[in-house]
């Protein structure tokens, strides 16, 4: 009993982990260059529907993907032209493309689908073999293929940020770009690259939500975790493991409070639900000390030859 | 033989004109046009409680012609504050009834109300009217959700009923109680499993309890509010699993597991606010909806009724009998 309740919260944690990892790792990218963009969400929902749409019109779930990703990147593209080139405020301006993302998918999903209508979409399956393993094959071994896409981009993203020259023209540019500009890197360009890469992400992992989670498309189905993907960005540190160990904790806590109220554990079910929230803010907390600096030109446009 | 013709024009003729009499005393005479507004917390295609009462609008607009009954709508207020302005503008703008389909909007009704005197104000779920122009609409949620309890207890056969519930308050808890109150009338050994998202439009959350119910054993689910679709949409990727919903017919999301739903009529509800109306009442009125008065009913998906046995749908049809009679009080305790 005690072991079926164990290996169910982990094996229900991992997969909703998945589409918070994608969007945190993207909104990393672009934090890390300098820029936050508080769109993740629309972006997702731009990208649950265009994905959707895609999948119920032509079938085909790898087109689906492939189109939120490049739903992603115009909205990047939209959110770089607005703060890199015309300097507006960040945060006002990620707001905006939040609003207009949920709004345009609303509209979008009336006119061309009209109501709520479901995909066959991306399934789990089960590895040869290891699935069969008892515990571990069922935590490990039996989901979409999206799950191992968003952890195998941990190490990835880590090798790119940190081993390649790209990687550190990104953290010169979050961390200074009058240096960096100095150099001859060009600023805008790199943080045009890391919003339009970002966004890409944040497409997919809204994708994630319509196409291989709940195969729907329903207003405003991302429920608020384009935002909660943000705030486990400041939790990870900017940092792809702690990211990860981010969206891990978070995910798992909600599966705990789930089947803590699914088995009838006497426990009000109003703490139940904030338990996730709560234990993000404590670790945060308690791991104050050994914070590392966000990028230092975090939010600051950057206009050449001003000192800031 | 000429006689027996005559006496069956005759009779004919009685049955027609009874007919007439009849639907003349259902029908509204409408001679103004009726200008209805409704502030919606979700959208108008949510499947669930927005929904319903648009389509119930719909409908009576339909019944009585597009020249008689306006609708304007407006989405995605579920925020009361946001919807207070909404609300005020609509009233201002000269409609006769103005439905916030929500029972957060009771406290930002009860600060416009008074100040358009002439215009109709609704909401629910609520009992209280606290100005004489606002109408409170009722679904006894829980009178349908026994019904469909008993459909549960009959036909679970693991004795684990899972509940996907939004949160502790409202219909949901009147739906909840009901329904436990259901399963237990008819199999006292089935535990009755509520889980609540804490929310009501989270389609994903929604969706991972159902999940983790199903994986803890249950096989046959429930819920409200318009998540719950997302709820479904999981029961239906498993074998053997039934769906009981509310609301509104939620047949078509699932038809091979959606075996019943309770779902309430808000068209009647309009036209009794209509009529209240003609009759120079422009609310203080508090309207349920019941299995009594057929506002609220249950509606079975044809698709898969065959699974309920002579003997369970008798049981259903005793039930439902003692309910309308007032037998059987489907206490809130």
């Amino acid at each position: 009993m005690i072991l079926d309740f164990i290996i169910g919260i982990i094996s229900a944690g991992i997969p909703l982990a998945a589409p918070l990892l994608l969007a945190g790792l993207g909104e990393m990218f672009n934090q890390r260059a300098g820029v936050f963009n508080l769109g993740v969400e629309g972006i997702m929902l731009m990208g649950a529907f265009v994905g959707f749409l895609v999948v119920l019109t032509v079938g085909s779930p790898i087109l689906g993907l492939l189109a939120a990703i490049a739903v992603g990147a115009l909205m990047g593209l939209l959110m770089a032209v607005v703060t890199v080139k015309f300097k507006a405020q960040q945060g006002i301006s990620g707001i905006g493309l939040f609003m207009l993302g949920w709004g345009l998918s609303g509209t979008l999903f009336r006119v061309y689908i009209g109501g709520i209508t479901s995909i066959t979409g991306i399934k789990p399956f089960s590895f040869p073999l290891l699935g069969k393993i008892p515990i571990i094959g069922e935590i490990f071994f039996q989901n979409n293929i999206l799950v191992y896409i968003a952890f195998l981009l941990v190490p990835i993203s880590w090798y790119v940020l940190n081993k390649t020259a790209w990687g550190l023209k990104v953290r010169a540019v979050g961390t200074n770009p009058q240096a960096a500009d100095t150099l001859g890197i060009k600023v805008e360009r790199i943080r045009f690259q890391c919003i339009i890469l970002g966004s890409m992400m944040a497409g997919l992992a809204g994708a994630y939500l319509s196409i291989a989670q709940t195969h729907i498309f329903a207003d405003n189905i991302t429920a608020g975790r384009g935002f909660i993907a943000v705030a486990l960005v400041y939790f990870g540190r900017w940092k792809p493991a702690g990211i990860m160990w981010g969206t891990l904790l978070f995910s798992l806590a909600h599966a705990l409070q789930r089947s803590i109220q699914v088995y009838g554990i006497n426990f009000p079910y109003e703490i139940a639900v904030i338990i996730p929230y709560l234990l993000v803010i404590v670790v945060l907390a308690l791991s104050y000390k050994s914070q590392l600096l966000g990028p230092v030109a975090l939010g600051k446009p950057f206009i050449r030859g001003s000192r800031e | 033989m000429k006689n027996v013709r005559i006496l069956v024009v005759i009779m004919v003729i009685l049955l027609l004109s009874n007919a007439m009499t009849f639907a003349a005393e259902n029908d509204l005479k409408i001679t103004e046009k009726v200008k209805i507004a409704l502030i919606i917390p979700s959208t108008i295609d949510d499947l669930a409680w927005s929904q319903v009462m648009y389509e119930g609008i719909e409908a009576v607009q339909k019944k009585y012609g597009e020249d008689k009954i306006e609708i304007e709508v407006s989405e995605r207020l579920w925020n009361a504050v946001d919807a207070g302005s909404a609300i005020r503008q609509y009233a201002s703008q000269g409609f006769d009834i103005v439905i916030a389909h929500g029972a957060q909007y009771q406290s930002v009704l009860d600060e416009i109300a008074p100040d358009f005197p002439k215009t109709s104000f609704a909401y629910g779920t609520g009992f209280a009217t606290h100005h004489p122009n606002i109408f409170a609409y009722d679904p006894q949620a829980q009178q349908g959700a026994y019904l469909l309890g008993i459909m549960a207890g009959l036909k679970t056969k693991t004795n684990i009923v899972g509940i996907v519930g939004p949160v502790k308050s409202g219909d949901a808890i009147k739906y909840n109680i009901g329904f436990e109150k259901g399963v237990k009338s008819v199999n006292p050994k089935a535990a009755v499993r509520i889980a609540y998202t804490g929310g009501f439009g989270d389609f994903v959350a929604a969706g991972e309890i159902a999940r983790t119910h199903i994986k803890a054993g249950a096989d046959v689910l429930s819920g409200t509010a318009q998540q719950s679709v997302g709820a479904i949409k999981v029961a239906s990727e498993f074998e053997g699993i039934l769906w009981l919903s509310s609301d509104m017919d939620q047949c078509s999301i699932a038809p091979q597991t959606v075996l019943a739903s309770q779902s309430y009529r808000f068209d009647e509800v309009i036209e009794k606010i209509i009529s209240f109306r003609q009759e120079g009442i422009v609310g203080g009125k508090h309207l349920e909806l019941t299995l009594e008065n057929g506002f609220l009913e249950i509606v079975y998906n044809p698709k898969l009724v065959s699974v309920l046995t002579p003997e369970m749908n008798k049981v259903l049809n005793e039930a439902k009998t003692k309910i309308i009679s007032g037998e059987i009080k489907v206490e809130l305790k």
